[in-house]
């Protein structure tokens, strides 16, 4: 018999945990359901009879105005490269940041914690207003390197915090028999600790790279173009037609929320819980 | 052999110099501007300013209009901070009992999690919408209400329907960190409990509350800050409507600075917000200090 079986566990207690479950599910589901659907009914069918479940006909005419007439391929393509640009500088600098926070200076590490916790507290419209003026101070307005800088306002942060955790699992004794084995602290970092906590790594990687893609704030204060818009800026302006046509509405937010919910599910169970975790360590 | 040392040291600070810098130029640096700035007729789109001393403070603090935001705000905070932490705790502990489903459910109820802000609003505004909206017609259908309701443009309903969304979100992130905290509460001690025949509710109070209290106390600190910081949400579900009931400071900042462009002032406003949260995080952690301690 299992360890775990010892405990009773009623079965009214359990039948209450399944129905409660059910029905978070179903309302944490229906947005995204409700978004897939919708962007697949025609116009008729979305204004005539709003609680008709399933469409009658799939159509893929709202997809097809989303990206050849609304060019939103445009857009996906800025959101890309602003988020990964984002997540590349972002990891390269917090990883470098949290071993040599966990390695080579454990107690003000401690005290870096707090301060990054701090930062959490800033407002990010505080922030907003120096950015605007910075950025427009260095001719980096409505410029898509200018919002990948300031990207690292909040995604260094989170990745340190993150990553601390991570590099704490390794054990020292594994480093210092490269070390004396000739290699220098960069070479132990490159080619002992990075491939052992790569797995982690690509998750926090992934996670920068959901939070920068989902970024709306400092996208619509630092970016005017609707060429380089990203898609939450957009998606934003889709709105502010004088006709609006949910069908396509739905067909842009499926092509923004999509990739965010299939990355954000690979790596929950990595990052779920860090958050807390690392801080109180 | 001196010098060598030194050399060390200096190789491992290059390792913390870039985030330190990122710190120190992307964090540090705009608040300090920001607080100067609060002290200046700084414009949105005019070149020149001058300084105004506490003009734009006292402009502020005068404005009624700023004092109803700051009440919507505590409103807005505690109500959402309460039903996350419902929900999410009593979701947490569900998935904790149950045997079979416990990675589906898991999935499927973080979904809320991953969704941009802009999503967010869209994809609730059309569930809402007053006309053909999923919700409103539905509940017509099945006879709960009599005429199509107005969810995010009524009075009575807007500020509710506001939270509810806000839960809807946030509540994941609760319940997947009180999940893998209650992971780290040893199970030989609930056995221990049960064979002295404690109830289930005094196990979950003398066990389960205690272990978790630490990590529960620092995901209420982390929540409230963000819940009375959010602006992303309410900005583009309601824009702080109908009639301003929703409107939080951050969307009153947003408002002065972008809509009358006055940046000086709305620094203010920025100002006074991180002011107020650096008091409430200080006696968060003042609590949290007492129960490291006791542990």
């Amino acid at each position: 018999m299992g360890k775990k079986k010892l405990l009773r566990r009623g079965w009214f207690g359990t039948t209450i945990s399944y129905i409660y479950l059910t029905l978070l599910a179903i309302i944490a589901a229906f947005p995204l359901v409700w978004i897939l659907l919708s962007s697949v009914k025609s116009k008729a069918e979305l204004a005539g009879d709003p609680t008709v479940f399933f469409p009658k006909h799939i159509t893929f005419e709202n997809f097809r105005i989303v990206f050849e007439q609304l060019n939103f391929g445009r857009n996906v393509g800025n959101s890309v490269l602003v988020a990964l640009s984002t997540t590349l500088v972002a990891i390269a600098i917090s990883a470098l940041g949290a071993y040599g926070i966990v390695r080579f200076f454990p107690k003000f590490g401690r005290k870096l914690t707090r301060v990054l916790i701090t930062t959490y507290m800033f407002p990010p419209i505080l922030l907003a207003v120096p950015y605007s003026i910075i950025m427009g101070k260095f001719g980096l307005m409505n410029n898509r390197i200018g919002l990948v800088i300031v990207y690292m306002s909040f995604s260094v942060p989170y990745a340190i915090w993150l990553l601390v955790g991570f590099f704490q699992t390794v054990p020292i004794g594994i480093e210092e028999a490269a070390r004396i084995d000739g290699a220098n602290k960069l070479q132990v970092f490159y080619q002992v600790v990075l491939p052992i906590v790569a797995p982690g790594i690509v998750a926090v990687a992934i996670y920068t790279f959901i939070n920068a893609w989902n970024e709306f704030l400092y996208s619509l204060i630092l970016i005017n173009s609707s060429e380089k818009a990203t898609v939450a800026v957009a998606l934003k302006s889709l709105e502010g037609q004088e006709v609006l046509d949910w069908g396509v509405m739905m067909a842009a937010s499926a092509v923004v929320v999509i990739p965010s919910v299939i990355f954000f599910m690979l790596i929950q169970k990595k990052i779920a819980g860090g958050l807390a975790a690392g801080a109180v360590k | 052999m001196k010098s060598r040392h030194i050399k060390a040291q200096i190789t491992s600070f290059c390792f913390i110099l870039p985030a330190l810098t990122v710190l120190a130029l992307l964090l540090l640096y705009p608040v300090v501007t920001s607080v100067f700035y609060s002290f200046t007729s700084k414009h949105l789109i005019k070149a020149d300013y001058e300084f105004v001393f506490f003009k734009n403070y006292i402009a502020v603090l005068t404005d009624p209009d700023f004092w109803t935001s700051f009440l919507t705000n505590i409103k807005w905070t505690i109500t959402s901070l309460f039903f996350q932490i419902v929900v999410g705790f009593l979701a947490a502990l569900a998935v904790d009992r149950i045997r079979k489903g416990k990675s589906f459910f898991r999935t499927i109820l973080i979904i809320p999690w991953a969704f941009p802000s802009i999503v967010i609003a869209l994809s609730w505004k059309w569930i809402l919408n007053g006309v053909s909206g999923f919700l409103p017609n539905i509940l017509v259908k099945m006879g709960i209400v009599d005429t199509v309701p107005q969810f995010l443009s009524s009075a009575n309903l807007a500020f509710p329907v506001l939270v509810m969304i806000n839960v809807w979100f946030g509540a994941p992130l609760i319940m997947v960190n009180v999940l893998s905290a209650l992971q780290t509460v040893p199970r030989d001690q609930y056995e221990a409990a049960q064979v002295d025949g404690a109830s289930p509710l005094q196990s979950f109070l003398h066990i389960t509350l205690p272990h978790i209290r630490i990590v529960m106390g620092l995901l209420i600190v982390l929540r409230t800050i963000w819940i009375f910081n959010s602006f992303d949400m309410i900005y583009l579900i309601t824009g702080g409507g109908p009639a301003g009931l929703t409107q939080t400071v951050p969307i009153y900042a947003y408002n002065v600075g972008w809509g009358l462009k006055m940046l000086g002032r709305s620094s203010a406003v920025t100002v006074l917000l991180l002011i107020f949260l650096l008091m409430v995080c200080m006696l968060y952690f003042r609590i949290l200090n007492k129960w490291e301690k006791e542990a």
